[in-house]
């Protein structure tokens, strides 16, 4: 099924959360400021019913996303006040793929996790967490992946600033 | 070895005491196993048979810095590698050298500006006898900073004051 397909199924079916769609456009030509919008095409989903969305795009017959490829986060730009997290899926029965993005706060970034859904969700959301400040509740095992445990702040902010210095040793 | 010479017998040899022992030093620098990142490749390819560390002495690598005199940094050196970095230079018996091979170790290389993670430069943590530069650095500018290491510990002396206190 091609994303038009795909969308239209979901919508069919009430998938949870399902705000809408992101579909790339061309450039309006009386707007100078409109910059279009390339890439792919992306389904909405509100973030506190992102492990449901997932559960039942799984469990569909037509769907069958069985596979999460990657769970990930952006910082768009610091005026953004959202964040993005972003799910790639892929359909090993249908061979077909959805990406998914959820609106975040930055605010109060805070959203539930997707392990019992997809276990392969565990070490992505982890490292969005300690990357990101994201707290994903009810994660089995909230300790940071990448980063050393007693780091202060989250470097993939925009608004990040570096730390004078860690343990004894300069960063600057 | 001036009026020493030819004092005595046949198959006496005289030599200076930190001649000799420099001699001994330089002459078998064991590395420690420590690749971080792209660089321990060429680190390996320099240990292989084509350039051949062991010409020189250095092709022992040791997994234990108990065993080891010589810390190649061979890669992109972060906070959390870092301290390990320290303890395992403690660890090792003296007279100890380290060697910074690549951008990254000497200087932070690429992640300099934008790397919140990345150490900018080794000898932030311990003391770098030779900075080699490159990214990474060719086989041959590995020998090239062993070769200058040896030229250093050629120049220490164990009575009078040491080229460099480890």
């Amino acid at each position: 099924m091609d994303f038009r397909g795909i969308y239209d199924r979901l919508r069919a079916m009430k998938a949870p959360g399902m705000t809408g769609c992101d579909e790339p456009r061309e450039k309006n030509p009386e707007d100078k400021k409109d910059k279009g919008r390339f890439g792919d095409p992306y389904v909405l989903v509100e973030p506190a019913l992102l492990p449901a969305f997932l559960d039942a795009v799984r469990m569909d017959a037509h769907l069958a996303f069985e596979m999460c490829i990657d769970l990930t986060a952006s910082d768009p730009s610091t005026d953004d006040e959202n964040l993005w997290v972003i799910v790639q899926l892929l359909s090993l029965t249908h061979k077909h793929r959805l990406s998914i993005k959820c609106l975040l706060p930055k605010a109060n970034p805070v959203m539930p996790t997707s392990v019992p859904v997809h276990r392969t969700c565990q070490w992505h959301e982890r490292e969005c967490a300690e990357m990101y400040g994201i707290t994903f509740e009810g994660h089995p095992d909230p300790r940071n992946i990448l980063l050393p445990d007693d780091w202060v702040g989250s470097p993939l902010r925009k608004d990040y600033e570096f730390p004078e210095e860690y343990h004894g040793i300069s960063c600057k | 070895m001036g009026f020493l010479e030819k004092q005595f017998e046949e198959n006496v040899l005289t030599t200076r005491v930190d001649w000799l022992l420099n001699w001994c030093r330089l002459s078998s620098i064991w590395p420690m196993t420590f690749g971080l990142a792209c660089c321990a490749i060429e680190m390996m390819a320099v240990g292989c048979a084509h350039h051949d560390i062991d010409r020189f002495g250095a092709g022992a690598f040791r997994a234990s810095p108990r065993q080891a005199d010589l810390m190649i940094i061979a890669g992109t050196v972060n906070f959390k590698m870092a301290e390990r970095i320290k303890r395992l230079y403690d660890q090792m018996p003296g007279p100890k050298y380290a060697i910074a091979m690549g951008a990254c170790a000497t200087g932070g290389g690429p992640y300099y500006k934008y790397g919140y993670t990345v150490v900018k430069g080794v000898d932030r943590v311990i003391p770098v006898d030779v900075y080699i530069a490159g990214c990474p650095p060719r086989p041959e500018a590995l020998l090239e900073g062993l070769m200058k290491l040896q030229e250093k510990i050629q120049g220490s002396s164990i009575i009078r004051k040491p080229a460099r206190t480890a």
